[in-house]
């Protein structure tokens, strides 16, 4: 891979926390390795307390890491961070937004902390008023902002010096479906101008569908990476679950396909059945019929892909559903 | 020069934000004034001196209230900490201007707000009767302005560190009143017992506030003048430096 490719890498990034007047260390990050691709959306997927804004607020230079080196946008992050923080964008997980003043003050103040002039402020605000669709109410006073509409003036913000790299921290979190939609696109358009975006999130849709590469980070440290389908193939096994009305029929189900060798492995939830199997699209129909020579009664069947879930299942042994978001 | 560009561009900032709350601001304003006209005629009768003339009155009483002004710098917190939790200061951290530039425009805001406040006041007093020299009044006008930046500078650290305006007000409260007291605005200390006097000896802002009085009464080889633009001076340096540590543990 050539080397201009790269916008971000780490090498053994770590924080640890002293905490309780040095009695107790808490290492928030365990020394992580990570290149980020220009151009690409990069997720930091994993659930909360996992190192995911410790790691963000690092590499934005908020934070002063206790070990490893990164470079960000070309520059040292220990030497040079004022130099990284002209190309870089950053939204936090609570935006910035200044709520004493409208959408266009915040955006002008922005450009002119960039070093802009007032005229050259003046453009560029009314420029991204247009590009991210504030109009409407950019010169109401930002205490009045819908979810969606704060958060689309936040990511304004982070674009207003036209960086390299933008961090967005959790950009959705908190926003109603229809919002969050919307809040991709936006990302989406940010990434066809050619910016590199690295962001971090919890939800695994929001990984799925948004992001071209994914480190799945657990505890301060990097479990897995790929493009989600990589992750998802890497898994390698899909699961055919099967419904029961009947809890007989389940053990017996149960008991029957237990014995199959093409079975990698056998769960039972409430009442379904969750086999793992390579190749289900064959399979379904083999036990299909092994069920119903036994005459075991099922009440529904599928199957379903190997999900994001599944990967951070397989790396954690926990779910990441399960952890609540 | 670039500190200086980046510290007025975020000053205008503030300014604005100060100026544009119009109540809040216009109150603000009036509070001194409202101290001048219902708490002088109170010192009318104090410590048995018959009715001093009004003109003495505000010579006395209007040096402390300065010192007062200054001190209420304290309060600057409380609209520091919701910019704290917003974001709007991690966002300020990740542009490419200086902590310097952020930490001198927040101060500077209040010592601007400040001068606006005093001069109110002298005003009023003006017409109340009080005479002094420009020099007396430019003298005093420096005085508050070290403290301004003492005291904000202080609200700001209590803020970084606890990001709670709960804790921020019960600091507060519990640093305001026996520096009131102890200073001799509200009362004067030669109505104390001894050990009140000997407390009051270690209450800064009791020089401060001799300082002041000596320079209304136009008494300026008074050493107390030179005591409480020292002790001023330090309190300054070392809230400062205070409140850039602060900032610095905010990122480590």
């Amino acid at each position: 891979m050539e080397k201009d490719d790269i916008v971000l890498e780490t090498k053994g990034l770590k924080k640890t926390f002293v905490t309780n007047k040095g009695k107790t260390q808490v290492e928030a990050v365990k020394g992580i390795n990570l290149k980020v691709n220009k151009g690409k959306i990069f997720g930091f997927l994993g659930p909360n307390g996992a190192g995911k804004t410790t790691s963000l607020s690092m590499l934005t230079t908020l934070l002063v890491p206790t070990g490893g080196d990164a470079t960000v946008v070309g520059f040292d992050l220990l030497k040079e961070p004022e130099k990284i923080r002209e190309y870089i964008g950053y939204v936090s997980q609570s935006g910035g937004v200044d709520m004493s003043a409208n959408a266009e003050d915040n955006l002008i103040l922005q450009a002119r902390l960039h070093g802009a002039s007032g005229d050259v402020a003046k453009k560029r605000a009314s420029e991204l008023i247009k590009q991210f669709e504030l109009s409407e109410f950019a010169e109401r006073k930002t205490t009045s902002y819908s979810g969606g509409q704060k958060r689309r003036l936040d990511l304004a913000l982070g674009m207003v010096h036209r960086p390299k790299l933008i961090f967005l921290d959790e950009p959705t979190t908190g926003l109603d479906p229809q919002s969050r939609a919307h809040f991709w696109e936006e990302i989406r358009r940010v990434k066809t101008a050619g910016v590199t975006i690295f962001l971090t999130t919890h939800y695994l849709d929001e990984a799925d569908n948004l992001c071209d590469y994914l480190a799945i980070i657990d505890q301060g440290t990097i479990v897995a990476e790929g493009s989600p389908t990589q992750l998802k193939r890497q898994i390698g096994r899909e699961s055919i679950i099967i419904g029961f009305k009947d809890m007989k029929d389940l053990e017996q189900a149960k008991s029957l396909l237990g014995k199959q060798s093409y079975i990698l492995k056998l769960r039972s939830e409430e009442n379904k059945l969750h086999l793992y199997v390579k190749d289900g699209e064959k399979l379904l129909v083999d036990v299909l019929h092994l069920l119903d020579n036994h005459a075991v009664e099922m009440h529904s069947i599928e199957l379903a892909k190997p999900s994001l879930d599944d990967v951070f299942l397989e790396k954690t042994g926990r779910s990441l559903r399960e952890e609540g978001s | 020069m670039k500190l200086v560009y980046d510290t007025h561009i975020l000053l205008s900032r503030n300014l604005k934000k100060r100026f544009g709350e119009k109540i809040w601001f216009f109150l603000g304003m009036l509070q001194p004034a409202l101290y001048l006209l219902l708490y002088m005629p109170l010192l009318k009768n104090v410590g048995n001196t018959s009715a001093l003339p009004l003109e003495r009155i505000t010579q006395i009483f209007v040096p402390g209230m300065l010192i007062i002004m200054g001190i209420s710098s304290l309060f600057v917190g409380f609209s520091f900490i919701p910019e704290i939790r917003e974001g709007f200061i991690t966002r300020l951290l990740v542009t490419p201007i200086s902590r310097a530039a952020i930490l001198l425009s927040f101060i500077i805001t209040q010592v601007v707000v400040l001068f606006l406040q005093v001069i109110i006041l002298l005003f009023i007093a003006f017409l109340l009767g009080l005479r002094s020299s420009f020099e007396a009044a430019f003298l005093s006008l420096i005085l508050v302005a070290l403290i301004g930046i003492t005291m904000s500078s202080l609200s700001y650290t209590i803020s970084i560190i606890t990001r709670s305006e709960d804790a921020l007000a019960s600091i507060v409260n519990t640093l305001y009143l026996p520096i009131m007291l102890l200073s001799g605005i509200m009362l004067p200390i030669s109505l104390a017992p001894d050990w009140l006097k000997s407390a009051a000896r270690f209450n800064p802002f009791y020089y401060a506030v001799e300082a002041s009085r000596a320079l209304f009464l136009e008494n300026y080889s008074a050493p107390v003048i030179a005591e409480g633009f020292g002790i001023m001076l330090l309190f300054a340096v070392i809230s400062v430096w205070l409140v850039v540590k602060a900032l610095r543990n905010m990122t480590s």
